[in-house]
């Protein structure tokens, strides 16, 4: 089936195979490889991009359900070269370990920050419930919330790049 | 690449009924897709074809009548119901129960009509929506029939929408805007998991409801109590509806100590 869709910012028509979800569309279809499938069955979060300004798990999207819509993933942060200041937090805080999950963490911080530029720790912890972490224990992840929000308080006797 | 099916999406409910007729069984409903894709992605079933009812106006939205009461629409999505003014006001046992679901990105897809039609024992709306005395429309191409939520739930996974039908919406009644109500999930951990044992409790100047959800084959409720009923009496009706059973989350003798707990937890807050 014939679709249209935005990702990005950019306009893409594409033949869609109606059996295939939206996160294998946007790798194989459209070479975005920065979103990662963790489990495909949404429970991880890893596959986590933003559809018409909601996080929503492309593993559980028919590629052809997203006809019409307006989508944002990892590639979409860094501009010209430059990282976003949010990964410029992750990357700051050591909120990445091995990286699987960050394509996701990024995208539900993403839009968390949209709808609120200023979360609590609480709605932090929220936004990323649906995002897991093996490598980190989540705490460097929310630091990273809070810094790119500007309100990451020095640790006492923690030094930090 | 899931297995192999064909996808429509009909854009009027006249199209709709004829593809359901047409299929004879063979077609599965397609709204947010969080329970559905999951169950093919494991291949514990294999729908030939799909129909995506998403495109349809007939069953978007929630409206609330003073003199009907609350309207949700089939492809309502739990974020929807959370934000709405009127559900919040009239209805926040609602709101807390959809915030009760799955992670942000399943509450942004889920639907409410979904979380009932694939009739898991433990439905976070199940519990709620039987509190609140609602009932289900469900339509096809021989027309429209109303049934009690109560009397929709047949066992695990199981309800009353025939081959042909599809549920329209679901109402609440308006008797029971504003009522009082409580609502206890106990899960694992903390963040996304699904229910152990859960209780939501409703109360207005008529009557008291209390449903229950994972401590039954479906989700069950109470008969209608008087609004003055003791606990004792609310504990005791509670523990009449349910049979729970062992299994890898919890004991059923948990499960019935949780319940009964939860029930003497909610009590108070509806007086």
């Amino acid at each position: 089936m014939k679709i249209t869709l935005t990702v990005n910012g950019k306009k893409y028509q594409r033949d869609a195979s109606e059996t295939k979800n939206l996160l294998h569309f946007l790798r194989e279809d459209l070479g975005l490889t920065g979103t990662k499938e963790g489990c495909g069955a949404g429970e991880c979060g890893a596959c986590t991009v933003i559809m018409n300004g909601k996080t929503v798990n492309s593993c559980l999207i028919l590629a052809v359900e997203a006809d019409g819509t307006d989508i944002k993933t990892i590639e979409g942060e860094a501009k010209n070269g430059k990282l976003s200041k949010l990964q410029v937090a992750f990357k700051k805080n050591h909120a990445v370990q091995c990286g699987f999950c960050t394509p996701g963490m990024i995208m539900s911080t993403r839009a968390l920050l949209e709808a609120n530029p200023k979360p609590t720790v609480e709605q932090i912890k929220q936004a990323i419930e649906g995002n897991f972490c093996r490598c980190t224990g989540y705490q460097q992840i929310i630091e990273a919330v809070q810094d790119a929000s500007g309100q990451l308080k020095k640790k006492e006797g923690l030094k930090r790049a | 690449m899931l297995q192999n099916f064909s996808y429509q999406a009909p854009e009027t409910l006249k199209d709709l009924y004829a593809l359901l007729k047409k299929s004879n069984g063979k077609a599965t409903i397609l709204a947010g897709g969080t329970d559905l894709l999951v169950n093919m992605h494991n291949n514990w079933i294999s729908p030939e074809s799909l129909i995506d009812i998403k495109k349809i106006p007939d069953l978007k939205g929630i409206t609330f009548n003073p003199k009907t009461g609350l309207s949700i629409g089939a492809t309502t999505v739990c974020i929807d119901l959370i934000n709405n003014k009127d559900v919040k006001k009239h209805y926040p046992l609602l709101a807390e129960a959809a915030h009760n679901i799955g992670s942000p990105q399943l509450r942004n897809r889920a639907t409410i009509a979904g979380n009932l039609c694939t009739a898991s024992p433990c439905a976070d709306m199940g519990c709620s929506l039987l509190a609140l005395g609602a009932s289900v429309e469900l339509g096809s191409a021989d027309g429209v029939r109303v049934i009690p939520l109560k009397d929709f739930f047949t066992g695990p996974k199981k309800t009353q929408i025939k081959k042909h039908e599809v549920l329209l919406r679901i109402i609440v009644p308006v008797e029971m805007a504003g009522a009082k109500f409580g609502m206890r999930k106990l899960k694992r951990i903390k963040g996304h998991d699904i229910a152990v044992a859960s209780v939501a409790m409703a109360r207005t100047a008529k009557v008291m409801r209390i449903g229950v959800g994972s401590a039954a084959p479906t989700p069950v409720v109470t008969a209608d109590l008087a609004a003055s009923t003791t606990l004792e009496k609310a504990v005791a009706a509670a523990e009449k509806v349910i049979c729970p059973i062992d299994d890898v989350r919890a004991g059923a003798e948990y499960r019935r100590f949780m319940v009964k707990e939860f029930v003497g937890q909610i009590y108070p807050e509806l007086f």
